[in-house]
């Protein structure tokens, strides 16, 4: 079976061909990569259906088998955030990117090296894919120009994203050092006696630095603001949305597979719950609805960071049911801005002018806020169950969460309250175009049929959550010739 | 489908109407038929209300193993004939000629609807989650129909919002150490586990749930928000919100907290360092603080709808001490007094907006002599403060003598003091109302004023009709009382057409009002027939002092009223809570300041050394 391969493989060979395409056939390059997307969809969904059957399945490459080997883990973890990756960027596509070739093969590599970053089963391949990710998120974030603060922006999201890079490659050759192998089952296996000592964690430690990076962790995040205030919004939409997710997917793995261990647990609910003071109380402040949006995205991921750092399977459900919920939301919040940025009082009396796109904010905003009986309060259900059955340290950072849903919904309401109002005597109306009003549209209406169908996929995320916590499994579905000897 | 299926799809199928022809002009009349057959069917439901019986809806989910059905028992019952009978009197209202002074009738129609239908689904809440459901459901509803008008009641709304988000995340967190610690949010599991729960536990479930439901009933010291909010929203639908839409806090409060085991073991349950005060009593005195601070906040208030707001605000009070009496005698003074008090503060509220509507001002210092031109709101809105003062023959007598009673026989002296001087303080500010707006000098530019057309007054007569008769004849609101006191758990009053029989006192309105009627009839017959000679005069031919007052000489005394009582009480109003709510957002701003300023750095690269140094010191 070659569908995990064809999920990576494709992505780059669309992203390498673009420009030949468009240089011989402008029209076909046009549709070249929405097709793409739409074949890896359709392999994504096949995978996903595979997996549903008959469980996780792992892939060997190169004849070589593992540990040696390169290995792919197909689990319904990651095959959902490949499809939410696949999912996202083609609604991103509706609408227009007008032939911005360097875009679109920058969106590809993302796409690929997103897919392969879940996929991976080996820490190499993920400091690989990684890499691509990254840097393809630097290209996109500075891919307009004529905007000297967008690119002052994004230099600096290089250099901390390569600093941090730097810091995972240091905590993955400690790693080696420690136990002479890079396979995370055989690592899972060894991880209890030679990985929970101080080495072992301050390697997790550097790595947890490296990836908070792209997870918009406390305190390197401050790039977050600048990057999706002046990126173009599909990209902000799509690195607040979808690829921080697939950097804390990664954290999550990395801690259930090698760190399940107290401390562990404790550096990532500290940094969490940092994050999230910080993140709320600054988009309170933010004086521009880009910079709100991209504060309150720290916060939400903060909040994510928090319920993965709480042990057992509840709180992964909660962390991947809140990691789900906002990617709809932050994606469709983001896409509202093309038009509304710059100062949150320009903003005064555009509801008159923009009726459609307002309610949608309401929505979004509903939603994120955590008012049934919209999705997100069902995540959040999940996630205040899961951190009070904790107890301890967890009940606090659920208070402070708690406290944080007041914030959200003071700066929230402040700009809709901002948006009714009579409009100022000289404003110009500022109307989203429809183009930019169809991905938005989408992701409403995927809201809404996320709200009908919750008790599907609570269960499917439960399920998903304690095939991800059953280490055992993992380790025999990779390392198969072991399975005799443990 | 059974009749609570038909009440609920009819609220919706409202609402539908209401978003498609809310535009029209016959919109109104629409929304009466539609409250009306509502109505008609929760009659009809009446005979299913029995002490233990729940009426089940069809509607039902099963979410995260958790199944959800809404359900009515006679508590919700109770409040939903309240709620049904302000929306059908405020949507007449507003089928005349009022529609036509506002600029966005059809957005009023439908969140009156909306209000109603989010309402009836949290009157229907059978566990916690049903009921945070329908809670947050009525606070947004509540918050679209406060905020719609804009501009200043825009504000206000924005300002019970951040209180309203406040009460939902206590009430949330509520929930959710109750699923945590019992395994269930059932409310009968809840009370089954109530006498046994640590009192620890028991304290932050209280404190929770007093932020969460007592910020809507706007009961000390959460009770900032509420008068403008109300004060600023459109006649009719602030009828609506002050008459019905705070005792959405009392019927939680009842419901979870206030059952006969609940007042059992708050009676327990000690306060941590006060240990001579039990949670129940705090309870009572901060009902009954409540019922005196707002009253005379009201009283200092120079515009009619703030000040009626404002009592809105200390009769919640009463009715919330009444039920921590936790007596039948007490609850069902508590409930007879949200139901009294919806029809007299409706009718209030829309007397008031008939004078808005007619001379454009509530302004109390504005106002005067209105009551030869608008002979019939004056009939009103002196009905109304004599329900609202607690005097016979209106019912907020019968209730307030309900709560004082069994405040004496339970052995309260106190809070019986308390509860006289938020009386007191009422009569005074009713006062203030009546006279500043029909009594005195007519103002010049008032001299054309009319009455208020009959599509206004009619519904306004027949809220304060409802109040006397329901005064004069207790026994037919006390039969509703009834479901719903037997649904709590409390025993059912003895009572008959005209009041109760009861062991240390009994009370026959119908004699009451009888003998006052009566004597009111002798005084009048000694007056017409044996009084002096007297002539008719015009409003303005004054005198005073002995000096003749033309209509160029303003002497209708309405500034600065009551000045010795001011005097005295003044200095007690230092807006303390007031202090509190600034400082608290002084320091969110502040904090919010320093943390975005914290985001804003020149060398970011610092702050990840930085966390690799605190990490790595953490793991090792």
């Amino acid at each position: 079976m070659m569908g995990p391969i064809l999920l990576i493989i494709l992505p780059f060979l669309g992203a390498f061909l673009l420009p030949i395409i468009y240089r011989h056939y402008n029209q076909a390059g046009y549709w070249a990569a929405p097709v793409v997307l739409v074949i890896s969809l359709v392999i994504c969904i096949g995978l996903w259906h595979g997996v549903n059957i008959v469980g996780p399945q792992s892939l060997v490459m190169g004849g070589v088998s593992a540990p040696l080997g390169i290995v792919f883990y197909v689990d319904a973890l990651s095959i959902l955030f490949v499809l939410v990756l696949l999912v996202g960027s083609l609604i991103l596509w509706l609408g227009a990117w007008h032939r911005r070739i360097k875009e679109e093969m920058l969106l590809l590599l993302m796409v690929g090296g997103g897919s392969g970053l879940v996929l991976s089963g080996d820490l190499f391949n993920i400091y690989v894919f990684f890499e691509i990710v990254a840097v393809a998120s630097y290209g996109l974030s500075a891919s307009r120009r004529g905007d000297p603060c967008g690119y002052a922006a994004s230099l600096r999201f290089l250099l901390l994203g390569s600093l941090g890079s730097a810091f995972i490659l240091l905590g993955i050759a400690i790693i080696y050092a420690l136990t002479g192998t890079l396979n995370l089952s055989h690592l899972a296996m060894l991880a209890p006696q030679a990985l929970h000592g101080m080495a072992g964690l301050s390697a997790f430690a550097l790595m947890l630095i490296g990836f908070a990076v792209k997870a918009e962790l406390f305190p390197v995040n401050t790039w977050v603001a600048e990057v999706y205030a002046h990126a173009p919004v599909r990209i902000s939409a799509l690195l607040a949305g979808i690829v921080s997710k697939l950097a804390i997917i990664v954290v999550l793995r990395l801690l259930l597979l090698l760190y399940a261990h107290e401390q562990a647990y404790m550096l990532l609910l500290c940094i969490g719950v940092a994050g999230l003071i910080t993140g709320e109380l600054a988009a309170f402040y933010a004086k521009d609805l880009r910079r709100m949006l991209a504060y309150s995205s720290i916060g939400q991921l903060s909040v994510i960071a928090i319920a993965f750092s709480i042990p057992g399977t509840l709180g992964v459900v909660s962390g991947l049911a809140l990691a789900l919920h906002h990617a709809l939301v932050k994606t469709g919040l983001f896409m509202l801005t093309e038009k509304w940025k710059g100062s949150i009082s320009s903003l005064q009396g555009m509801a008159h002018s923009a009726k459609w796109p307002s309610v949608l904010l309401i929505i979004f905003a509903l939603s994120l806020i955590g008012v049934p009986p919209l999705p997100g309060f069902w995540a959040k259900f999940l996630l205040f169950k899961a951190g009070f059955s904790a107890g301890g340290g967890y009940s606090y950072a659920m208070l402070l969460i708690l406290l944080s849903i007041i914030i959200e919904a003071a700066y929230f309401f402040r700009v809709i309250h901002l948006l009714y109002q009579t409009p100022a005597a000289s404003s110009t109306p500022l109307i989203p175009r429809n183009k930019e009003l169809q991905p938005m549209l989408v992701i409403s209406g995927l809201l809404l049929l996320v709200m009908l169908t919750i008790d599907p996929i609570y269960h499917h995320l439960s399920k998903i959550a304690t095939q991800v916590v059953d280490v055992q499994a993992y380790i025999d579905h990779t390392l198969p010739a072991w399975k005799s000897t443990h | 489908m059974n009749l609570l299926d038909l009440l609920l799809l009819l609220s919706l199928l409202t609402v539908v109407l209401m978003y498609f022809y809310g535009h029209r002009r016959e919109a109104g009349w629409l929304g009466v038929a539609a409250y009306a057959i509502q109505l008609l069917v929760l009659i009809k439901l009446y005979s299913y209300m029995q002490s233990d019986r729940i009426i089940v809806a069809h509607l039902s989910f099963s979410v995260m193993e958790h199944i959800l059905i809404w359900g009515m028992t006679g508590l919700g019952w109770f409040f939903a004939v309240i709620s049904l009978g302000a929306a059908l009197f405020a949507s007449w209202y507003t089928a005349g000629e009022w529609q036509d002074t506002q600029k966005n009738m059809r957005l009023q129609h439908i969140v009156l609807s909306l209000n109603v239908f989010a309402m009836l689904i949290l009157l229907c809440s059978q566990d916690f989650i049903t009921l945070f459901i329908g809670w947050e459901l009525v606070s947004w509803a509540s918050f679209f129909m406060m905020t719609h008008s804009g501009g200043k009641a825009a504000k206000a709304a924005y300002r019970y919002l951040i209180y309203a988000m406040s009460g939902a995340v206590a009430l949330f967190a509520a929930l959710v150490l109750i699923m945590v610690k019992l395994g269930s949010t059932s409310f009968s599991v809840f009370w089954a586990a109530l006498p046994t729960l640590p009192d620890s536990f028991l304290w932050l479930l209280v404190v929770l749930f007093f932020i969460g439901f007592s910020i809507k009933m706007a009961i000390l010291p959460f009770h900032l928000w509420q008068a403008d909010a109300y004060a600023e929203t459109p006649g009719a639908n602030a009828s609506f919100l002050s008459a019905i839409s705070a005792r959405m806090g009392l019927f939680a409060l009842a419901l979870v907290l206030l059952q006969p085991v609940g007042i059992e073991r708050l009676q327990h349950l000690m306060m941590p360092l006060f240990t001579f005060v039990d949670a129940r009593t705090l309870l009572a005195w901060i009902a009954a603080l409540t019922a005196i601070i707002p009253t005379y906040i009201a009283l200092q208030q120079s515009d009619a709808r703030l000040l009626l707001a404002w009592h809105g605000i200390g009769q919640g009070g009463l009715m919330l001490l009444g039920i921590t009496v936790g007596t039948p005698l007490g609850v069902a003074g508590g409930l007879l007094h949200a139901f009294n008090y919806a029809t007299y503060q409706g009718a209030l509220f829309l007397a008031v907006t008939a004078v808005l509507h007619r001379t454009g001002t509530t302004d109390l210092d504005r106002l005067g002599g209105l009551i030869t031109r608008m002979p019939w709101s004056y009939v009103v809105l002196l009905l109304g403060i004599i329900g609202l003062a607690g005097l016979p023959p209106m019912n907020g007598f019968v209730s307030k003598w309900l709560i004082y009673k069994s405040l004496l026989d339970q052995g309260m002296p106190l809070l019986l003091v308390a509860a006289s001087i938020s009386t007191l303080g009422t009569i005074l500010s009713v006062y203030k109302l009546i006279h500043n707006i029909f009594l005195g000098q007519l103002r010049k530019a008032h001299y054309e004023v009319k009455e208020a057309p009959w599509s206004m007054v009619l519904p306004m007569l027949i809220l304060a009709v409802i109040g006397f008769i329901t005064g004069l004849m207790p026994g037919l609101a006390l039969s509703l009382v009834d479901k719903a006191q037997m649904a709590l758990g409390y025993d059912a009053l003895p009572h008959h057409l005209g009041g109760l029989e009861w062991k240390t006192g009994s009370l026959n309105m119908l004699w009451v009002v009888g003998i006052l009627i009566y004597g009111i009839a002798i005084g009048a017959v000694v007056f017409y027939l044996f009084g002096g000679r007297s002539h008719k005069t015009h409003q303005w031919d004054n005198y005073a002092g002995g000096h003749f007052l033309s209509a160029e000489v303003p002497y209708h005394y309405s500034h600065n009223f009551y000045p010795g009582v001011m005097r005295v009480i003044g200095g007690w109003f230092r807006h303390q809570t007031l202090n509190v709510e600034m400082g608290i957002r002084h320091f969110v701003q502040w904090s919010a300041e320093l943390c975005c300023r914290l985001s804003q750095v020149a060398h970011p690269t610092l702050y990840m050394l930085m966390l690799a140094v605190a990490a790595l010191a953490f793991v090792g």
